[in-house]
């Protein structure tokens, strides 16, 4: 049962759950980085007259779409980088690498599929006169797809987007199974330390709304300025 | 205004789809020259606006040619006077043909003076400010320089077609073409936009029109081409195909639209 003594024992220890925060906030945000690269590339490959492209991308988001992501990050660490010594260094003093870059990789890997669905989606929204115009003022393919379409698939799709990045921060915890010390790596510390999980739970909890909810606002801020061409 | 020099010629093109069940071209032969003011005509379906958007391959013709100063764009390769093989760069061709369309598609999240200066400095390389009082001159003429700064949601159609002019017009193309601009206005606004496209005329500029507008194309085309079925079934002067019509297809038509 929750009590303030627990609470009071469990913030001896806050300094994990604040480690926490760190590492999961730099997981996030690199595997937003990553993810989001990747899903330009797959949403682009997809959308190609390229089949060789259309088909490999088809089946990589397919099959990460159709696996748990537990399956997929303990197949990153213990099969894809199991033949390769990672240098073991820590990251702000305290983060291990070797455990950290495949929960990077495997997070990114997988946010990469979902989120090029939804840039794909984005793209194949905008009419198809913007492109006719692009390229009849004399654009290439690639400077239509970066000055004109992508600004405006991006816009349309931002609160999808938005609705990834929060995912992600949500989904990172995930990888405390490999040894990442972020935020439910640090709960499990503190169980250990101090016997009880309700309350360190409960900090937890009221970190990741505090992640969340802000990133989504932040979002919502750009989404109202990218919308300028929208009013009147 | 007309040379006489070529700058298109359209060689036996055709437009095939489902394997040559649909002919939206059918062995179309035309030559534009220098001055033009080419307005093409017929009931819809017929074949005027895939005609135009293959001269820009915004279509890419099923068989035949399309030359442009010469050079057939619907190659993949071309031979430089030097005899040398390169590989024929459409974009370059593309900038040197403004286009029109009938939904105007200006970019609606850039502001006009953007959306006019983008392809200038992006595709051209100009300068930024070169580029944008380049495009504040060309927004004066069209009475529309109070409007630099707004977006293309705040415009009203004919705004709206008139900028698109002006936009094709920054890339200073050699032949303007127009798809039916004025079709998806509201009637009181389809004369500032015809005005417009009267005054490019005046200036000499090399034009191909598919238009419902018989009266611009009496009054400013130099040349007026009848499609049908994807056919071009007539050609000739204004007087000539409204006062003296022979095509059968042709006089049902007028009948119906004058």
């Amino acid at each position: 049962m929750l009590s303030i003594s627990g609470f009071q024992k469990a913030f001896e220890y806050i300094d994990l759950i604040k480690q926490g925060m760190i590492c999961t906030l730099s997981l996030s945000a690199l595997t937003v980085l990553f993810g989001f690269i990747l899903a330009l590339v797959l949403a682009i490959c997809r959308l190609s007259n390229f089949k060789a492209a259309k088909f490999l991308a088809t089946v990589y988001v397919e099959v990460i779409r159709a696996t748990p992501l537990l399956v997929q990050l303990f197949i990153v660490y213990n099969i894809l980088l199991a033949g390769i010594s990672l240098p073991k260094f820590r990251l702000f003093g305290f983060i291990r690498f070797e455990r950290f870059l495949p929960g990077v990789i495997a997070l990114s890997l997988n946010s990469g599929a979902y989120l090029s669905e939804i840039i794909r989606s984005g793209i194949q929204s905008i009419d198809g006169g913007q492109t006719e115009a692009a390229r009849s003022l004399g654009m290439t393919q690639w400077q239509n797809m970066q000055l004109i379409v992508l600004p405006q698939a991006i816009k349309n799709v931002l609160p999808a987007i938005a609705n990834e990045f929060v995912t992600i921060i949500k989904e990172s915890s995930i990888c405390y199974t490999i040894g990442v010390q972020e935020i439910m790596y640090g709960v499990n510390s503190i169980k250990g330390a101090t016997f009880s999980i309700g309350e360190p739970l409960i900090i937890a909890a009221v970190v990741y709304f505090c992640l969340t909810f802000p990133t989504s606002k932040i979002i919502a801020y750009f989404e109202r300025r990218m919308s300028r061409g929208d009013r009147r | 205004m007309v040379t006489g020099d070529r700058l298109i010629q359209v060689q036996h093109v055709k437009k095939h789809y489902n394997h040559g069940a649909i002919k939206a071209l059918d062995d179309v032969s035309v030559d534009i020259n220098k001055g033009d003011v080419m307005v093409v005509i017929g009931p819809s379906g017929s074949g005027k606006s895939t005609l135009l958007r293959s001269l820009n391959l915004l279509e890419e013709p099923t068989e035949g040619s399309i030359l442009f100063d010469g050079v057939d764009i619907t190659q993949k390769y071309t031979v430089t006077p030097e005899g040398k093989k390169v590989k024929l760069d459409i974009n370059i061709h593309r900038q040197k043909m403004g286009m029109v369309f009938q939904h105007f598609n200006l970019f609606p999240h850039k502001t006009i003076l953007q959306n006019m200066t983008i392809a200038p400095i992006k595709v051209k390389g100009m300068d930024k400010a070169q580029a944008e009082e380049k495009a504040r001159a060309l927004l004066a003429r069209v009475g529309l320089e109070d409007r630099a700064d707004a977006y293309p949601i705040q415009l009203s159609g004919g705004q709206k077609q008139r900028i698109a002019i002006v936009r094709a017009l920054m890339m200073e193309p050699e032949v303007m073409l127009f798809d039916e601009p004025t079709s998806a206005l509201d009637p009181e606004m389809v004369g500032e936009v015809l005005e417009v496209m009267k005054e490019l005329a005046a200036s000499g500029m090399t034009m191909v029109v598919v238009t419902h507008e018989m009266g611009f194309a009496r009054e400013v085309g130099n040349r007026v081409l009848f499609m049908a079925d994807g056919r071009l079934l007539e050609e000739g002067p204004p007087q000539q195909i409204f006062g003296n019509p022979q095509n059968p297809r042709l006089q049902d038509f007028l009948s119906k639209v004058l």
